[in-house]
């Protein structure tokens, strides 16, 4: 009898799987399929987001300095929370933007890339029950990361208004219902996840915008994740706003960045989280359980390039000044290449996407009826194999039940060398005439 | 409503503090000869910073790669690990690069493991593996290596678990066991037959094993390595991880890895791109490059997995030496960086540090104030019940340069002239 008992036992764990429930519904991941899709087809890759110019010398030439060091500390252990050098400069750089004194050792946090600061902060506030609010499209991984954290997302979209007439749609076109929105929160979200310069309209939230998010989160004393690692790709003027500067914010708000998008060096997988130590600390404790420390030498070379910033800022020799006009330049290069062809451009306010209507080329990937693959994935699927031109359907940032609603839009990525955006401009240009050819 | 509203999570709750934020902080003063944290001191191999060099002058390397690991790294960890283990290793899905020894163990846990599981941790153990299985809501059930006294010097080998103690904590909520060896702190490399009694259980019960591995290349005369996952029945269900700090002395480069079968490393890989995605690749295809160097010499003497434990060896012998020479009697670890002692032969009198803290954690301190000296206490290697069997041991690290021996050796010969 004691060996049925054991079977049964063993049965009974056997059939459960072996994996734990948090990864349920996580597992698919659009840049997995993508990434690979553009590695085997794609001639040129304006899909995932990395530029494939160099980070600016002086950044090289940091992390060069910082390995060649006599003493070889930079290959060992560094500060958990920070190297340093690192924290330091962030402390100060973004506390005189903010207008307020950043305790570099409590109030900031290095992070493995942007991606692991989001993490951070899902782990360490969102409980299961707890709702979190997130703005469509979105980066897709503010949808897992609130599910593996048990949390329940719940989605409010920016919503396109029709432009003026004969004017290329902008991401400033996109924009919140107010009412929308506030219906969005009641007593069991715990959390809004804002992006602004948003990936992937582009679209740079206004003053007004931000005002309108800050009231709600005061009002029914909610938390901000505020992920700003485009920070500095803003285009025409426009000012990025900082939430957490507005009143009653700094509280409640954690501030996201990323050396990656900063720097043009997306593969340091550098990132930070500042905000008020009753937050940070929390941060601090999923940190010190999950990876502890970050990788010593690139903190390094990214504290002297900020030091190097914080020295030139506002000067026309800030990297922060030439990084967002030369890509404003190469955004109106790829918006002039698509209008030309028919492939309607929005045009973004900020970061180094660009979200395109491609209605006018639907000819060329037939519908399919009861197909669970919304349009625009098999559309950019078809368009890397044919054309060997990659791009990101919109519906991968988009929840399970409004990928359909913008199934003819797909993002295209122009931090890209002019010879690039050239050959993309071949491509696009080509097509056209095989449509118009008899 | 405020304070309330931002309270932390419950899956976080208890587990904010940590031993080596404390310690590190306490050490930071260069006036102090730290033996605490495993950080070597010597310098990592020439080719390994060069190759670190060179991959960060190539364009292309400062951007993202493959999430679950760059390639040409996964394709020289399998090349290494298929020799290692006489078995095909699929560099794409049998494989996870990740931050750290520490990222893997992260990920093998938030996997696999969750609320209603219990975990099995060998004592003494690995600081992190305990608020690791907390946070994923499961709960950790310990198991002592005892020391057993046969007459012979001290070694690592004299500590053991009880067969019959550790098969009583296997149970239908068993969902995991987690080996260390060569174990930190005490230097133990689990012999085949004691691995062989652990498997035997895992395979009985149908038990997870997550093998920690990092120190597998540093094993001293007379022992060998013995990987678990290589037993009859345990490749299907072992997660092996290991760590590139420990490998090539670069502890700041955060490089670590987990291998497996498919069917449990897709799991890991699944977190993985849920908490950050992907790894530095600069960093990876430096160490795919050393990775190579060393594979291609593994049946020459000078392959840095045997030169580095040659090296240690006799740092191990010399800081074995000075620990009896100030009467005390270490045990001498046979693999790993890492010694114990039991400190109550020098009988300090620690009543007037001002804290609730088992005896080595005041120990400690009161050494690094008066003595300059800083090691770790093993109570942080320990659950709340067995603390008291093991407050009278700290723990030294000896992966140091000569001068910092040196300089250990002055402040240990002079401990008694003070003290008599």
């Amino acid at each position: 009898l004691p060996t049925l008992f054991l079977s049964l036992f063993l049965q009974a764990k056997m059939s459960r799987p072996v994996q734990a429930r948090r990864l349920e519904g996580i597992d698919k991941n659009i840049w997995v399929e993508f990434v690979k899709l553009a590695d085997t087809y794609s001639t040129v890759n304006l899909g995932q987001g990395f530029p494939d110019f160099p980070p600016p010398d002086f950044l090289k030439q940091a992390f060069v300095r910082a390995l060649g060091r006599e003493d070889h500390a930079l290959h060992q252990y560094t500060r958990a929370f920070g190297h340093p050098p690192l924290v330091k400069i962030l402390a100060q750089f973004f506390g005189k933007l903010l207008g307020r004194e950043l305790d570099p050792m409590t109030d900031v946090m290095v992070t493995v890339g942007a991606y692991q600061a989001l993490f951070c902060c899902f782990q360490a506030f969102v409980d299961e029950g707890d709702e979190v609010i997130v703005i469509e499209p979105f980066f897709d991984c503010y949808e897992t990361m609130v599910k593996m954290a048990g949390g329940t997302p719940v989605f409010v979209p920016l919503r396109p208004k029709a432009p003026n007439d004969g004017k290329l749609m902008s991401s400033a076109d996109w924009q919140l219902d107010p009412a929308e929105l506030a219906s969005k929160f009641n007593k069991r979200t715990k959390a809004i996840v804002l992006n602004s310069p948003n990936n992937p309209l582009g679209k740079v939230f206004s003053r007004g915008e931000l005002q309108l998010i800050a009231d709600l989160c005061v009002k029914h004393d909610v938390l901000c994740i505020s992920d700003e690692v485009y920070e500095w790709l803003v285009y025409d003027g426009k000012e990025h706003v900082r939430i957490a500067s507005l009143q009653g914010m700094w509280d409640r708000t954690v501030i996201i960045g990323s050396a990656g998008k900063t720097f043009s060096a997306t593969g340091w997988k550098v990132g930070w989280a500042m905000g008020p130590n009753r937050l940070l600390q929390h941060l601090r404790t999923v940190h010190q359980n999950s990876v502890y420390h970050c990788a010593t030498a690139a903190q390094e070379a990214v504290a002297q390039g900020f030091q190097r910033e914080f020295a030139l800022y506002g000067k026309p020799d800030s990297y922060f000044v030439q990084l967002p006009k030369e890509l404003q330049q190469k955004r109106d290069w790829l918006v002039q290449s698509l209008d030309a062809v028919g492939m309607k451009p929005i045009v973004p306010e900020g970061t180094y996407f660009l979200v395109a209507d491609i209605s006018a080329f639907k000819s060329d990937v037939p519908d399919v009826p009861n197909s669970n693959e919304p349009y625009d994935s098999r559309f950019a699927k078809w368009m890397v194999k044919n054309k060997g031109l990659a791009a990101i359907p919109l519906s991968a940032f988009c929840c399970e039940a409004h990928k359909s609603n913008y199934n003819h839009l797909i993002r295209f990525c122009f931090a890209k060398e002019e010879a690039t955006l050239k050959a993309a401009n071949e491509i696009l240009q080509k097509w056209k005439q095989e449509k118009n050819s008899p | 409503t405020m304070a309330f509203r931002h309270k932390n999570t419950r899956r976080i709750e208890g587990l904010d503090s940590n031993v080596w934020v404390e310690f590190t902080k306490v050490a930071a003063d260069p006036s102090i000869v730290n033996l605490g944290q495993g950080l070597p001191d010597i310098s990592p191999p020439s080719y390994v910073k060069e190759e670190l060099a060179k991959a960060a002058a190539v364009d292309k390397l400062n951007q993202y790669t493959r999430g679950f690991g760059h390639p040409s790294l996964v394709k020289a960890l399998s090349q290494v690990y298929e020799r290692v283990c006489g078995r095909k290793i699929d560099p794409l899905t049998d494989i996870l690069v990740t931050v750290g020894a520490y990222g893997s163990l992260f990920s093998t846990i938030q996997a696999l493991i969750e609320e209603g599981d219990e975990v099995i941790i060998i004592e003494p153990f690995y600081d992190c593996y305990e608020p690791m299985v907390k946070m994923a809501g499961a709960k950790p059930v310990f198991v002592p290596l005892r020391y057993k006294n046969d007459g012979s010097s001290v070694s690592s080998a004299c500590w053991v678990l009880d067969p019959a103690e550790l098969a009583n904590k296997f149970n239908s909520k068993t969902k995991a066991i987690i080996l260390n060896t060569p174990h930190n702190p005490v230097g133990k490399v689990f012999s085949r037959e004691e691995l062989e009694v652990i498997a035997d259980l895992c395979i009985k019960h149908d038990t997870l094993c997550i093998s920690d591995e990092v120190y597998e290349w540093l094993v001293y005369k007379g022992k060998k390595h013995v990987k678990i996952a290589t037993l009859p029945g345990m490749w299907e269900r072992t997660i092996t991880i290991g760590s590139a700090g420990k490998t090539y002395s670069v502890t700041g480069w955060k490089l670590g890895w987990a291998i497996g079968p498919q069917n449990l490393i897709k799991h890991l890989q699944v977190v993985h791109q849920n908490t950050l995605y992907t790894c530095p690749t600069p960093l990876q295809e430096a160490l795919a490059q050393a990775f190579w160097i060393d594979y291609k010499r593994m049946d020459d003497p000078d392959c840095y997995f045997y030169s580095l434990s040659r090296e240690l060896e006799s740092k191990r012998d010399r800081m074995a030496q000075l620990l009896q020479e100030a009467g005390l009697k270490p045990v001498i670890p046979d693999g790993g960086y890492f010694m114990i002692v039991d400190v109550s032969p020098l009988n300090v009198d620690v009543s007037d540090v001002d804290e609730k803290q088992p005896y080595d954690y005041k120990f400690v301190k009161w050494m690094i104030k008066s003595k300059k000296l800083s090691a770790i206490p093993l109570s942080a290697f320990c659950a709340p019940e067995t603390k008291r069997q093991f407050e009278k041991y700290i723990r030294f690290c000896f992966i140091k340069k000569d001068s910092t021996l040196d300089a250990a050796e002055v402040i240990l010969k002079n401990w008694n002239k003070q003290t008599a």
